[in-house]
């Protein structure tokens, strides 16, 4: 077999292109994705998850449906959101951090407020009082 | 379809998975060992038929490699199954998860056109069987690379 490294090298190239691609849009997991300041959403739910790898509500601000993240579906449930105390179509505001695209309808959320209860999902994150 | 998939995501033990602080974190730890233990086979297997460690000798290397490459595919395929199965309705309407089981696909075709090359067990000497290893290095890692993204665009 004549000169193998050739492809050797240039799938360690490729390899080393995707990692860059990969890093640079590392976003989506913790909070290195959204904004330092809190962010508030009004709006109804059209879905709810709760779940692994983590809760979610979709919700309609004004026409534009925003992804709400939450905690993972233990913490989310300890912090008494289950999927007994809303439903789609019950106004919610939440409040925590956008996303840094401003492109994106995305959030994750410290704190909900639905049906006049509040569920703090992350209690160390929330605004002070 | 779309009842299949909403179906999937009823299903007892998936609801249980759906909600456990235990067993989902498990799944997730057992696909990660399981995709290493499939890139790493691969990646030896294929530099090895390109040329590389050339001291051990092709035929048992190869099948070594083989059979833990299957093994861990088989180990990916279930826990990956498993946690497709929570939001399997959303996942399966990602263009990123599509685009992930298409590459498995072609990864899987590579192999078998590279089997049906590489009868016999001894050294290839073929240009085509480098091509195809090649071949299967990118698409594999391409699987890995889409895979990881799926967990930061949903």
């Amino acid at each position: 077999m004549q000169s193998p490294f050739n492809g050797v090298r240039s799938v360690a190239l490729t390899a080393a292109v995707m990692l860059a691609a990969a890093t640079a849009a590392y976003a989506h997991h913790g909070w290195s994705w959204t904004e330092e300041g809190f962010f508030e959403l009004r709006g109804k739910i059209t879905a709810i998850y709760i779940g692994n790898p983590h809760a979610t509500l979709d919700v309609d601000a004004e026409g534009e449906v925003w992804r709400v993240d939450l905690a993972p579906p233990s913490r989310t449930i300890a912090a008494g959101f289950t999927e007994e105390v809303a439903k789609v179509g019950d106004e919610v505001t939440a409040i925590g951090h956008r996303s840094r695209d401003e492109t994106e309808k995305w959030m994750k959320a410290s704190r909900i407020i639905v049906n006049g209860k509040t569920y703090d999902v992350y209690p160390d994150r929330v605004p002070p009082a | 379809m779309d009842e299949l998939l909403a179906g999937i995501e009823q299903l007892a033990l998936v609801r249980a998975l759906k909600a456990s602080f235990v067993a989902y974190p498990i799944v997730n730890a057992l696909h990660i060992m399981s995709i290493g233990a499939l890139l790493t086979s691969v990646w030896l297997m294929d530099l090895r038929v390109l040329g590389a460690f050339r001291s051990l000798p092709y035929a048992a290397f190869t099948a070594l490699l083989r059979r833990t490459a299957f093994a861990a595919f088989a180990g990916a395929l279930v826990t990956g199954s498993l946690l497709f199965s929570v939001r399997a309705s959303e996942y399966a309407a990602m263009p990123i998860f599509l685009t992930k089981m298409t590459l498995i696909l072609l990864a899987g075709a590579n192999f078998l056109v590279f089997m049906r090359r590489a009868k016999g067990g001894d050294e290839p000497a073929d240009g085509t069987v480098t091509i195809l290893a090649v071949l299967s290095l990118m698409l594999w890692t391409s699987v890995l690379f889409a895979g990881r993204f799926i967990g930061f665009l949903n």
